[in-house]
């Protein structure tokens, strides 16, 4: 009988999307891997069995190939639902009304849209790398490397025009409310953008450095997609290729202990069963505080524990999937667009005025919700509906109690039957996710689908605190791969990629 | 409208002060961290003098003592302090430095080891919030003993002498760093800033003037005498010591870049153990040590007799290369001794034709005097008695 493998190139904790990005792209490159995840099944926060994602939009083809990611996409239109009626489609840059007629701001839309885009496009080049560092001096290659890419950037900043370069410059840090009721005037079409702009974070959209949220949404070009096979692929693609690229996975062994030397080299991992799997790196998609846990905290200094401890991460997105025994019609909205990405965001200032009771622990009684009708092509007495539910405070101020989160299950009905006539006659059975529920099943810190809060205080080279952006903790060997890493969530699988690339670069690995 | 006031304002007595105000002709007295504190009593002369040729009792209860316990203790104040605190064992006193995560030093201090799991950490700065960040994510309970133990510093040759005739001979089992609990709330540790021989003891606040009362009886006929920071700043010097604010400055009270110093600079390599595992700062430290230290703290020997504080150094004359952050001179050594700071390479490297330029005033006319300056290893005083056990009567 042969010995199962102990020692491993390096050690990825956490299947999810990120660890498995990880994983894939050292193993790619040679390195004996294997991936350690606590529950039964690989996905993490996407994991088909939690059903919390129902939509892609931030995976980048780039990625998906250098990941070896085998996903057949198709793209969603989304719908601006009005509770008059006078619904909107917004297919890229092209916006309509859904009975066929132009939108009148449709001009505007396309202009601010394909703007915005572009803007993404600039901050591409820092998403796809380490965030710079600028450590050395000029004749330091890496240094140079990053003066190049800033330099790029600058250069991209410059050929846009001179109009345009201001425009970038003027809006970057500010809100997102203002930019796009300034455009469109407010209605389901600034709904829109306001709600995609803060969709899961704590700001609401008249909060400083939402345009940058929404920027980052649209780094892969704004297009929201699912796979033809249904969300479930998605993870079916990672583990499919991690498997290819030959990484060992070891599902349901829970870490307890990330094991670091006397010299500050981390050397493996202590599973639950006591059984210990060494390797050189380590590499975390665990949050950073756990992580810090993990290792215990007299491996890192006083400041970076403080920093750590520190992070903002409080989700506000609740999940509630229905199962119905029909498909819901929406009032004044062609069936054949129910398929599309569905969201109910009225108006932008509709969305901030969602956000504010979330400060104080409570719901919104208007909650801005993103649906989808996932089964929609399975046969009619077996559909559900995905909803993405804003703002939720992750402490309910009279505390999550099982009648808090069914009444946060009622109120969700009740707002798509306010669309949706008839709605609550087809529920057969719901499920409700809070933020405090999401954390507690998917250990994600806050339940934030970031990790950490996308503020322009924990971004880039301050993601997820100052002194951790390149992914590095400290420890040598140790790093973090997960969403609280530069870029930051989403399924994108970049943090993941970018810090194993940062760990072969480093010699870690 | 009357307002409640919950904090005393201004300076504030220690439970000596009611003898120590009683022993003051000079009526000199300065603040320590909120108390009042003698600069001298009588004279800066005598009080220096009876520091090494008889014994002093110096005030010390405005250190700051922060006690920690729990079975983490050890554990987190590893990673704190730059030594290795496993090698510290229990009635033991460690003299540690720590440092924050740019490997600059907070502040230094004496470690008492009471437990395997029972520490108490007396240093110069304010240290509660510092020591509360230290303990997070560690079992371990932080207590500020800072405003209800009282600490007396008994120095000098014939201090031993004096113990035994209060009754306290048991203090005479003690090596220099070794503590014990001599009677019941009576911990003495065989500690001080003289070099010479010396103990340290602690009691709650409420058995304090009840000691001093019992030293000073049993002392009719040793001369003790009661002591100002001025005398023990020069017996200080003499070993060698360093003070916080004075030849470094703590790195937390810091406000300009770059004004803080590593161990390695402040010439405590011994004491920054880079085997023991992570600590704070030993990643910056591990860097610096390879990149180069920026300034070198050391023992300086000048020509002359002129005290030499706050004189600028030079190279051949004529570079500008460090300053004196503390110069005497020595009434026991009799020489012109001081610490002084310099960039390095120099007091490192470079060690030779270095000059310090002193100024004196008389009766107002200023003199301007260069004095040739030796580069010196190890501390201007020493004594045998300091590490003898048991020491002999004086």
């Amino acid at each position: 009988m042969t010995q199962p493998q102990t020692r491993f190139d390096a050690i990825v904790i956490g299947g999810g999307h990120n660890g498995l990005s990880a994983a894939i792209t050292l193993a790619r490159k040679g390195k004996s891997v294997c991936v350690v995840e606590r529950s039964l099944h690989l996905g993490g926060m996407m994991a088909p069995e939690y059903g919390l994602v129902h939509t892609l939009y931030n995976l980048r083809p780039t990625v998906m190939r250098s990941l070896g990611l085998q996903l057949d996409l198709r793209t969603l239109p989304t719908v601006s639902l009005c509770p008059d009626g006078d619904h909107v489609v917004i297919e890229g840059s092209r916006a309509r009304m859904s009975d066929g007629s132009p939108h009148p701001k449709a001009t505007e839309f396309a202009k601010l849209h394909r703007r915005l885009v572009r803007f993404a496009g600039l901050l591409e080049t820092i998403a796809l790398n380490t965030p710079p560092k600028l450590s050395g001096g000029l004749t330091d290659t890496e240094t140079l490397g990053e003066m190049i890419r800033l330099g790029r950037l600058g250069l991209g900043i410059k050929a846009l025009g001179k109009t345009e370069m201001q425009e970038f410059l003027r809006v970057l840090l500010t809100n997102v409310h203002d930019l796009v009721v300034d455009e469109l005037g407010d209605g389901p079409l600034a709904g829109s953008l306001s709600a995609d702009a803060v969709r899961g974070g704590f700001a609401g959209p008249y909060a400083p450095g939402t345009v940058f949220t929404l920027l980052y949404r649209l780094g892969a070009g704004g297009n929201v997609g699912v796979p033809r096979a249904g969300m479930a692929a998605v993870a079916r693609a990672f583990e499919d290729a991690a498997a290819r690229a030959g990484c060992s996975i070891k599902c349901g062994s829970a870490v307890t202990r990330i094991l670091v030397d006397g010299d500050d080299q981390a050397t493996g991992v202590e599973l639950a069963d006591g059984s210990v799997l060494e390797a050189r790196a380590v590499l975390s998609s665990a949050g950073p505080a756990h992580t810090v846990a993990l290792a215990g905290p007299e491996h890192f200094d006083i400041e970076a524990t403080r920093r750590v401890r520190s992070i903002r991460a409080k989700g506000t997105a609740a999940k509630v999937n229905f199962q119905l025994k029909g498909l819901p019609s929406f009032a004044g909205l062609p069936d054949e667009l129910r398929g599309g990405r569905l969201l109910i965001a009225p108006t932008s200032a509709g969305v901030e005025r969602a956000f504010n009771p979330v400060k104080y622990g409570e719901v919104s009684e208007d909650l801005t919700l993103e649906m989808v009708l996932p089964q929609i092509n399975a046969p009619e007495d077996d559909q559900n509906l995905s909803a993405i539910a804003g703002f939720v405070p992750l402490e309910h101020a009279a505390g999550w109690t099982d009648e808090a989160r069914e009444a946060l299950g009622a109120l969700v009905q009740r707002r798509i039957e306010a669309f949706a006539p008839g709605f609550a006659s087809l529920v057969q059975s719901r499920e409700v996710f809070t933020p405090a529920d999401i954390e507690a099943r998917t250990r994600a810190p806050g339940g934030h689908w970031h990790h950490g809060e996308m503020g322009l205080d924990q971004i880039l080279t301050v993601r997820p605190t100052n002194g951790m952006a390149h992914y590095s903790m400290g420890v040598q060997g140790l790093y973090l791969c997960g969403a609280a890493a530069h870029p930051g969530g989403d399924i994108s699988g970049l943090p993941g990629r970018n810090s194993a690339l940062q760990a072969l670069k480093d010699g870690a690995v | 409208m009357a307002q409640a006031r919950s904090v005393a304002l201004g300076l504030q007595p220690t439970v000596f002060q009611p003898r120590l105000e009683a022993l003051s002709t000079a009526k000199s007295w300065i603040g320590w961290s909120g108390y009042v504190s003698p600069v001298m009593l009588e004279s800066v002369e005598f009080e220096y003098f009876a520091i090494r040729n008889q014994s002093t009792l110096f005030d010390v209860s405005p250190m700051h003592k922060y006690r920690l316990t729990g079975p983490d203790a050890e554990r987190a104040l590893n990673r704190m302090v730059t030594r290795d605190v496993r090698k510290i064992k229990p009635g033991r006193v460690g003299y540690a430095l720590w440092c924050d995560e740019e490997g600059m030093v907070i502040d230094d201090g004496t470690l008492f080891r009471f437990a395997a799991d029972d520490f108490r950490l007396c240093c110069q700065e304010r240290m509660l919030g510092w020591v509360l960040e230290a303990v997070e994510g560690f079992d371990v309970s932080v207590t500020d003993e800072t405003d209800t133990i009282s600490g007396l510093s008994m120095q000098g040759p014939t201090s031993f002498a004096i113990l035994r005739a209060a009754g306290l001979e048991a203090v005479g089992a003690l090596r220099p760093f070794d503590m014990a609990e001599i009677e019941p709330g009576l911990l003495v540790s065989r500690t001080g800033f003289t070099g010479d021989l010396g103990y340290e003891l602690w009691v709650e606040n409420e058995n304090g003037l009840a000691l001093w009362d019992r030293i000073w009886e049993a002392a009719a006929n040793w001369d003790l005498r009661a002591i100002g920071y001025e005398a023990l700043n020069i017996a200080r010097i003499e070993a060698g010591f360093i003070a916080a604010r004075v030849d470094f400055q703590p790195v937390l009270t810091a406000m300009r870049l770059g004004r803080g110093r590593s161990p390695l600079e402040l010439g405590f390599d011994r004491l920054v153990d880079f085997d023991k595992g992570h600590f704070n700062g030993r990643r910056a430290l591990l860097k610096q040590r390879t990149e180069g230290l920026r300034h070198h703290l050391v023992k300086i020997e000048l020509g002359g007799f002129q005290p030499a504080q706050d004189a600028l150094l030079y190279h051949r004359k004529t570079k500008e290369v460090g300053h004196v952050t503390s110069g005497i001179w020595s009434p026991t050594t009799k020489r012109n001794i001081a610490l002084a700071e310099f960039k390095a390479p120099y007091g490192g490297g470079i060690t030779d034709d270095l000059w310090a330029e002193i100024y004196s005033h008389e009766e107002g006319q200023w003199n301007r005097r260069l004095v040739p300056v030796t580069v010196q290893d190890g501390p201007f005083f020493t004594h045998s008695r300091a590490r003898q056990t048991p020491p002999n009567p004086f």
